[in-house]
C-alpha cells in the first residue's frame, strides 16, 4: 500500500523518529564502540590507548567474575523465564471467567517500577525477618542466608527475574492463540492426551516464537540484572557474587569515571551475547532438522 | 492480503479464543495469579507497619495495627513530593511528545512503499533488541558533549523514539487497521498529511493511541537508570531515584522504604486501571457496532 508522491509527506512524518533512532541508538552504539579504544575520565580529553582496555579486562578479576555471573545467570534464568512465560500462556490463554483478571495479575510484576519491585524483594529475602525465610522455616526447609551467601544471592536475583515475564507471556499467548484449533480437535479425535498435545502440537508450532523469546531474553539479561544487583544485593556478598556485567559497566564508568574501560566491557559483553545467541540458533537448527524427520 | 475492517477480525479472534474453559484451568490459574500478585501484596502489607519496629517472625500478610506512620516517616526523610513533581514534569512533556513522534512515524510507515517500510520495521525491531546497557556510555558521552547533563533533556529524549520502537510498531499495526478507503477519501478531499493524521488516523485508532500514551507515561515515570546517570543535583531527582536514596538511608527499615515504593507505584497502577477501562470500553463499543 503506497501513495507514490506521498513519500515526501511520509518521510517528514518519520523524521523525528528516525532522528531519535539515530541519536539515541545508532550514534551511542558507535560512540561506545569508539570509546572502547580510548581512556576517558570526563576531565581530560579522551586518550587513545588501543587494545589496552581489552587487555586489562582480560586480567581484571572483577570483570571475569562479572562475566561468569552473567553467564550463569543466563544459563539459569533464561530457561526458567521461558518456562514461566510458556506455562503462564498455556494456562491463561483460554477464554474463561475472570480470564482478564488472571492475565492482568500475571502482567503486574512486570509493570511495577523496577526500583519498587526490587525493594519488595529486599524485604522478602531479608534473612532474619523476611517472609521467604519465615515460610521456609515453617515448611521445615530452614532459613536461607539469602543476601549473605553467594549462591543464595544469585538464586535470589534469578527468582526476581522469573516473576517479570510479562512481555514473554504476552508473546507466548499470542503464539499459542495462533495455533489452529483444528489440530487440537484432531488430537482429541485421535485420543491424544494433554502431554502429547503439548509435545506434538503446541510446542513445535510455538517453536519459532519461543526461539525469538529465548534470543531476546539472552540479550536482555544484559540489562535486567542491573536494578536488582544495584538495589538488593549491591553487587552482592563479597567478593562480587552478584556483580553482573551491567553493574560492572555502571561502576567502572559512572563511579570510577573510566568511561573507556566501561565501553570496552560493554563491547566485550555484546560480542559474547551475540555469540551465545548464534550458538542457540545453531543448536535449534540441528534440533529442528532432527524433529522434521518423519516418525513412522 | 485482504483489506477492510481488520479490527473486526481481531474481534472475531477474541470471540473464538481457543482452548476450552476446563475447570482445571481455574484451579491452576487462581494460585498462579495469586503468586504473581504477591510482590504487590507484600509491598502494601509491609508499608502499613510502623517504622523501625522489630518485624514479626510469621509471614502474616495482614498486619495487626496497620498504620500510615511509615508513610509519614518516608515523606519526612526525603523530599518525595518534590521528586514526584519532578517525575510528573518529565512525564508531562515526554508523553505528548512520544505520542506525536510515534503516531507520526506509524502513519509515515503506513504511507511508505513496501521496501522502505520494511526497512523501517526491521530497524525498529533491531533497535528493540538493543539493551540500555549497550548504549548507556555512548548516550552519556553524547549528552555531555551537548552540555545537557543534570537537566531533564536526556530524560525526555527517549520520547523521540516514541519512548520505545515497540510503541511505534504498535501504532503502525493500529493505523494499518483503519480501512484503506478512509485514507483514500481523505486524499481525494485534498487533506494534507497532518490533517489525515489528526482527522483520520488518530481518532479511528484512538484505543491504541490511548494505550501508547499510558504506556509511555508508565515508562517515563518508572525510569530509573537514566535519572541515575544523568542527574546529580538531588533537588532534581525523580521519584524512583529518590526511592532508592530512601532505601539507602536504612536498608533494614523496610516499612519506610516500602511506603516509598507504594507511593512510587500508585500512579503506575492508576495508569494500568485507566488503560484497562480504555481498552475494555473500546472493545465493548466494537462489539456493539
Amino acid at each position: 500500500m503506497s501513495w507514490l508522491g506521498e513519500r515526501g509527506g511520509a518521510a517528514t512524518l518519520l523524521l523525528p523518529y528516525l532522528v531519535g533512532l539515530t541519536v539515541l541508538i545508532v550514534a551511542p552504539g558507535v560512540v561506545t564502540a569508539w570509546l572502547a579504544f580510548y581512556e576517558w575520565d570526563l576531565v581530560r580529553p579522551p586518550r587513545f590507548n588501543g587494545l589496552e582496555n581489552f587487555g586489562e579486562l582480560g586480567r581484571d578479576d572483577v570483570f571475569l567474575a562479572a562475566v561468569g555471573n552473567s553467564l550463569s545467570f543466563i544459563a539459569l534464568a533464561v530457561p526458567l523465564r521461558l518456562a514461566a512465560a510458556v506455562g503462564l500462556a498455556l494456562v491463561l490463554h483460554a477464554r474463561m471467567r475472570g480470564g482478564s483478571a488472571y492475565r492482568s495479575s500475571a502482567l503486574l510484576p512486570t509493570i511495577l517500577p523496577d526500583v519498587a519491585y526490587a525493594l519488595v524483594w529486599l524485604w522478602i529475602f531479608n534473612p532474619l525477618y523476611g517472609p521467604m525465610n519465615a515460610a521456609l522455616t515453617a515448611l521445615g526447609v530452614g532459613p536461607v542466608d539469602w543476601l549473605t551467601d553467594p549462591d543464595s544471592a544469585r538464586l535470589a536475583i534469578v527468582t526476581m527475574s522469573v516473576f517479570t515475564v510479562g512481555e514473554g507471556f504476552l508473546v507466548a499467548m499470542a503464539a499459542r492463540n495462533q495455533v489452529p484449533e483444528e489440530l487440537y480437535e484432531l488430537a482429541h479425535v485421535e485420543d491424544a492426551g494433554p502431554l502429547n498435545r503439548i509435545r506434538r502440537i503446541t510446542l513445535p508450532l510455538m517453536g519459532p516464537t519461543l526461539l525469538l523469546l529465548a534470543f531476546r531474553d539472552v540479550v536482555f539479561s544484559l540489562q535486567s540484572t542491573f536494578v536488582p544487583s544495584l538495589v538488593v544485593t549491591g553487587g552482592g556478598p563479597p567478593p562480587y557474587a552478584t556483580t553482573y556485567v551491567p553493574l560492572f559497566v555502571y561502576r567502572e564508568g559512572f563511579e570510577y569515571l573510566r568511561y573507556g574501560y566501561a565501553a570496552a566491557a560493554t563491547l566485550s559483553m555484546l560480542v559474547m551475547t551475540a555469540a551465545i545467541v548464534f550458538l542457540q540458533y545453531l543448536i535449534v537448527r540441528r534440533w529442528r532438522r532432527a524433529l522434521l524427520v518423519p516418525r513412522l | 492480503m485482504s483489506r477492510g475492517y481488520e479490527m473486526s477480525r481481531d474481534d472475531a479472534a477474541v470471540q473464538r479464543r481457543p482452548g476450552s474453559p476446563d475447570p482445571w484451568r481455574h484451579a491452576v490459574a487462581i494460585p498462579v495469579a495469586l503468586l504473581c500478585l504477591l510482590p504487590l501484596l507484600y509491598m502494601l502489607a509491609g508499608s502499613v507497619r510502623a517504622p523501625g519496629l522489630p518485624p514479626p517472625t510469621t509471614p502474616e500478610l495482614i498486619p495487626s495495627g496497620a498504620t500510615l506512620e511509615s508513610y509519614e516517616r518516608a515523606l519526612a526523610l526525603l523530599p518525595l513530593v518534590r521528586q514526584a513533581v519532578n517525575s510528573s514534569v518529565v512525564a508531562l512533556i515526554s508523553v505528548p511528545v512520544s505520542v506525536i513522534v510515534a503516531s507520526w512515524a506509524a502513519l509515515g510507515m503506513v504511507m511508505l512503499p513496501a521496501r522502505p517500510r520494511r526497512a523501517v520495521i526491521v530497524v525498529s525491531l533491531l533497535a528493540l533488541m538493543v539493551p540500555l546497557s549497550a548504549v548507556l556510555v555512548g548516550r552519556f558521552a553524547i549528552f555531555r558533549t551537548l552540555g545537557v547533563l543534570d537537566t531533564y533533556v536526556p530524560l525526555i529524549a527517549p520520547a523521540l523514539l516514541g519512548m520505545s520502537p515497540f510503541y511505534v510498531l504498535l501504532l503502525y499495526w493500529a493505523f494499518r487497521g483503519v480501512p484503506r478507503e478512509l485514507y483514500d477519501v481523505a486524499r481525494v478531499e485534498g487533506l494534507g498529511i497532518l490533517a489525515i493524521w489528526r482527522r483520520v488516523a488518530l481518532p479511528l485508532a484512538w484505543p491504541a493511541v490511548g494505550a501508547v500514551a499510558i504506556l509511555a507515561f508508565i515508562t517515563s515515570w518508572a525510569s530509573f537508570v537514566e535519572p541515575l546517570v544523568y542527574l546529580f543535583d538531588a533537588r532534581n531527582f525523580t521519584l524512583p531515584l529518590g526511592l532508592r536514596s530512601l532505601a539507602e538511608l536504612d536498608r533494614s527499615d523496610f516499612p519506610v522504604f516500602l511506603a516509598g515504593a507504594v507511593i512510587t507505584t500508585l500512579p503506575v497502577l492508576a495508569a494500568v486501571v485507566i488503560m484497562q477501562r480504555l481498552l475494555g470500553g473500546s472493545r465493548r463499543r466494537r462489539e456493539q457496532a
